[in-house]
């Protein structure tokens, strides 16, 4: 302590050296305070209201209308009234709940299995990266991969002629469940790495004592996973599967590339119905139309899905 | 007395099955994307597939030569560097805002701006195409560059506000007795402090803009403003049919980066992915 | 350098009060310790004076201005905090150096006052590593140097020695309190350790759910407690409470028998610290009860009985040996025998000149 009585000493002088402080004290403006926060905020919310404000009241404007070119006619309700018995509409509709459910519920299940299996397991570090490569790749590109072997190169049809199961050539765009398959599989292939990389991350940050307390009372792994990890990663879970579940049900690219909606409109999205009627037949305010609908639906699904499950990961 | 395994319930074989297999599945399909780019045309689409193709460079000549690579290349760079630039400068307040100030509508507002990556592109497609044509924006890298922007910002704004939940109050509440001000205590505390999400935020923002298919398509007509996303499918059309082999080679080039940045934020990927959500 | 006063301040968060109606003077150069169980508002007091809380109602004065409006980065105030709250990406030479930086005080002058802060809590040699390098111990005192540097108009410590082990905070607190006497500096420290406040302070205030209790010397505190709540929480083992009743001079329990003053009858709790016990073998004594444990902490030994339904702590000779549910009665010193309202809790004085107040 005798270093401190030394430099005390020297310390104590310094002060109105070092404290230019005879001006007044400066009052904050309490206007400006209670602004700022918005602020901060204000730019990034006007730059997305731009992008989904506008473009939705743009969309609910032009779904009245029937746009010719640079031509809009008035129609009032036709738009929706057309759209509600246009089976083409429903059948997309329907396509996307189909697909995107297989799909979904699919890569959850082999997300879980392959985590289960590789959260303990020492190559874990191996294992994250080779599940992952898939999903690096870009989707236009993946889209092609799959596109030259189930159609153009056949390779799928000749590996199961390989293995017996089959004889001839399988026509994957001629059939609507196997046309649906490959949409299927390529979405397996490059988002299932998504929700296994969420699992194990979740998995693996997980309170280790209650595990090692569940082994010590007893339980077997299968039963430890089941009972204890599972339940407590619920609310990971949720947020994965919400967030996978929304990119799935709008699907594109691979639509765009693969199938092209073929056979007969069974494996068109509603992302695809849209841009179809908008781009290629250049029917605007009908496209418009089913572009308000499922602006409707993802609003409901924001609120009642989104909100409870982000809200319940955050613990 | 039977000597007990240390875990059990845990079956080896069966495990290792599993993962290899499904490794297997993940691998098998690069390998042949891999092979498809160094193969010659005339060994593409044949009555039988050929597994062992003979080696050549064609697709490489014909990129080189006949495909404006680097414009696609240098547009793709312009506009998904650009967009993440926009994000961070935009998204770092709003993240600031809502996680450091207490004040009325600001969960609200945050739901908002999370919701809006819920958004399928779809929706806004037309009323975007109209507005960007309007403004004299069709066919250019700006307006890739602010719908990328668009599109990845809630993403953005949720990453780093969960990293910056987790900076201890303290801090802040320091550097505001120490003298400083709000904006340098973002600027020389807070930002530093949550670097790791904001390079995340960066990263996964740039992967979702260099992936971005939907918009670039309706926004990109030619070579100044494709993208390498959007150019691999316009390889499709003329007489030569798909040109696979190149497709096959360039994105396997666009896969190299992506895969470095991915291993740079190993770490924090499940976080990013989640938008903050699971902290892993 | 500053004196501190709260005038009529409350601070209100939606339908929670945190601070009512709290008035005190910290006198200049002062070291003031606010005490308290957690939620109890001695933080937010501390917070309201650095200027990161705004008093809902009230004054906070400072050298004899109202700063209520005064931003904290402008109230010319240094605080410590219990997580130390050094910036992690700068050096601690860089955490010394911010708030001269952000007071805009010449470079030529910066170098010297860094220095001469680190040598002030030992940490000359560490000025180049990071925060994340350094030892709690060593974390504290980066701290400590950073709010010296600037020599403050006043101190705030917010639990600054929670965070470390036993005996690292006993050496920082006499650092502290030395580094304080030496700057004479008024200083707020607020804590929930009672050892921690009779060492350091030169008054205390205790406080429980947003109300001041006591203030005081911590002598005054520990020998002329104003309440039960302040009885029971300033001393360690903490004194013992036993409800019973008073009548004509003599106040009973289950178990205990004791005199006090003839004006102080109804439902009384007695009071009386460990330390002012006595075990007797025979003659009069104011406890029976047997032993229910025995703590031996080398210094002393603590005995545990068991009167009735409620416990109470006796300090021993340090070689005492007991066996488990041994009879065992006990004297109290006259002097130190306190009495209280058991509903109010208010201490009840018979002769109000007596004590030390």
């Amino acid at each position: 302590m005798a270093v401190l009585d030394q430099t005390g000493g020297v310390a104590r002088a310094a002060p109105d050296r070092a404290r230019p402080r005879e001006k007044a004290l400066r009052r904050r403006s309490s206007a400006l305070r209670r602004a700022f926060p918005y602020l901060l905020v204000a730019p990034a919310v006007i730059y997305l209201l731009g992008i989904t404000l506008y473009p939705g009241a743009y969309a609910i404007y032009q779904s009245f209308y029937l746009v010719r070119f640079t031509e809009w006619i008035p129609v009032g309700f036709d738009n929706y009234v057309e759209l509600w018995s246009d089976s083409e509409f429903w059948q997309a509709l329907l396509n996307t709940l189909i697909i995107g459910g297989i799909a979904l519920a699919l890569e959850c299940v082999i997300a879980m299995a392959l985590a289960f299996f590789a959260y303990r397991d020492a190559l874990i570090r191996v294992w994250r990266i080779v599940f992952l490569m898939p999903m690096l790749f870009m989707p236009s590109a993946v889209a092609f991969v799959w596109k030259l072997a189930f159609n153009d190169g056949r390779v799928i049809s000749d590996l199961l002629r390989k293995i017996g199961l089959i004889d001839g050539n399988l026509d994957f765009l001629g059939n609507v469940w196997l046309a649906r398959s490959t949409l299927i599989v390529a979405d397996l292939w490059q988002w299932t790495p998504f929700l296994f990389i969420i699992f194990v991350a979740a998995l693996q940050s997980q309170d280790q004592e209650v595990e090692e307390a569940a082994r010590l009372d007893g339980a077997s792994w299968p039963a430890i996973f089941w009972n204890v990890s599972l339940p407590m990663i619920r609310p990971v879970i949720a947020v994965a599967v919400v967030l996978r579940g929304i990119d799935i049900t709008t699907m594109f690219t691979n639509v765009f590339i693969l199938t092209k909606g073929t056979p007969g409109g069974t494996t068109e999205t509603i992302s695809y119905f849209i841009y179809r009627q908008g781009f290629q037949t250049f029917n605007f305010g009908y496209a418009s139309a089913a572009a308000v609908v499922m602006l409707v639906v993802t609003i409901l699904a924001a609120q009642l899905v989104v909100k409870r499950a982000f809200r319940s990961g955050k613990a | 007395m039977e000597k007990r395994r240390k875990s059990k319930g845990d079956n080896l074989v069966l495990r290792y099955l599993v993962l290899g297999s499904w490794a297997l599945f993940c691998l098998v399909p690069i390998l042949w994307f891999l092979s498809i780019g160094f193969r010659p045309r005339t060994e593409i689409i044949t009555p039988e597939p050929i597994y062992w193709p003979t080696f050549s460079l064609d697709a490489w000549r014909l990129l080189l030569a006949d495909w404006p690579i680097f414009d696609y290349l240098r547009n793709s760079v312009v506009a998904v560097t650009g967009s993440v630039v926009i994000d961070l400068i935009l998204g770092i307040p709003a993240a600031y805002s809502l996680t450091r100030y207490e004040y009325r509508g600001r969960d609200d507002i945050g739901f908002y701006i999370l919701s809006t990556r819920m958004m399928a592109p779809a929706i806004v497609a037309i009323p975007i195409f109209f507005l960007f044509r309007n403004m004299g924006l069709l066919d250019s890298v700006w307006a890739l560059m602010l719908i990328y922007a668009a599109v990845n910002l809630s993403i953005v704004v949720w990453i780093i506000r969960s990293y910056m939940l987790d900076i201890p109050k303290e801090l802040e509440d320091a550097a505001r007795t120490d003298g400083a001000g709000d904006l340098r205590i973002l600027w020389e505390i807070i930002i530093p402090a949550c670097l790791p999400g904001i390079i995340t935020a960066s990263v996964i923002a740039a992967i979702f803009a260099i992936n971005e298919f939907l918009f670039t398509l309706l926004i990109a007509s030619t070579k100044s403003a494709y993208t390498m996303s959007v150019a691999l499918a316009n390889f499709t059309g003329g007489s030569d049919g798909v040109i696979y082999n190149a497709i096959a080679l360039v994105s396997f080039l666009a896969f190299l980066p992506i895969l470095v940045l991915i291993v740079l934020i190993q770490k924090h990927l499940s976080r990013g992915l989640t938008m903050g959500a699971v902290k892993g | 350098m500053a004196r501190i006063e709260l005038r009529n301040v409350v601070k209100r968060y939606g339908s929670f009060t945190g601070v009512r109606r709290m008035d005190l003077d910290i006198a200049d150069e002062e070291f003031l310790v606010l005490l308290g169980p957690s939620g109890c508002g001695k933080t937010t007091t501390m917070r309201m004076i650095a200027g990161l809380e705004e008093p809902s109602e009230g004054e906070v004065v400072i050298g004899g201005e109202v700063v209520n409006e005064v931003d904290a980065r402008d109230r010319d105030v240094a605080m410590v905090f219990q997580g130390y709250a050094l910036y992690p990406n700068m050096s601690i030479y860089e955490n010394i150096r911010f708030p001269l930086r952000m007071r805009g005080i010449g470079k030529s002058d910066q170098d010297a006052l860094i220095r001469r802060a680190a040598e002030m809590v030992e940490l000359g040699d560490f000025l180049d590593r990071k925060p994340g390098a350094l030892s709690g111990g060593q974390r504290q005192r980066a701290a400590l140097a950073r709010a010296v540097v600037r020599q403050p108009q006043v101190f705030l410590m917010d639990e600054p020695l929670s965070n470390l082990d036993a005996k690292l905070r006993s050496s920082m607190r006499v650092q502290i309190k030395h580094l304080q006497r030496q700057l004479r500096i008024t200083t707020v420290y607020v804590t929930h350790d009672q050892i921690e406040a009779m060492t350091l302070a030169d008054r205390i205030v205790i406080m429980e759910k947003g109300v001041i209790r006591q203030i005081g010397t911590p002598d005054e505190i520990y020998s002329d407690p104003a309440d039960t709540f302040v009885a029971g929480f300033i001393g360690a083992p903490p004194m013992n409470l036993v409800e019973g009743k008073a009548e004509n001079g003599r106040f009973t329990a289950p178990g205990l028998v004791a005199a006090c003053p003839p004006d102080i009858s109804g439902r009384i709790t007695l009071g009386v610290r460990p330390e002012d016990c006595r075990v007797v073998t025979d003659g009069p004594a104011e406890l029976a009860g047997a032993v229910y444990g025995v703590e031996p902490t080398g210094e002393t030994t603590y005995l545990t009985l068991r009167t009735g339904e409620t416990l109470f702590e006796v300090k021993a000779a340090r070689d005492a040996r007991f066996d488990l549910g041994a009879p065992v009665k006990i004297c109290f010193d006259p002097e130190r025998i306190y009495f209280f309202d058991t509903e109010t809790g208010v201490r009840l004085r018979a002769q109000p000149q007596r004590s030390a107040a």
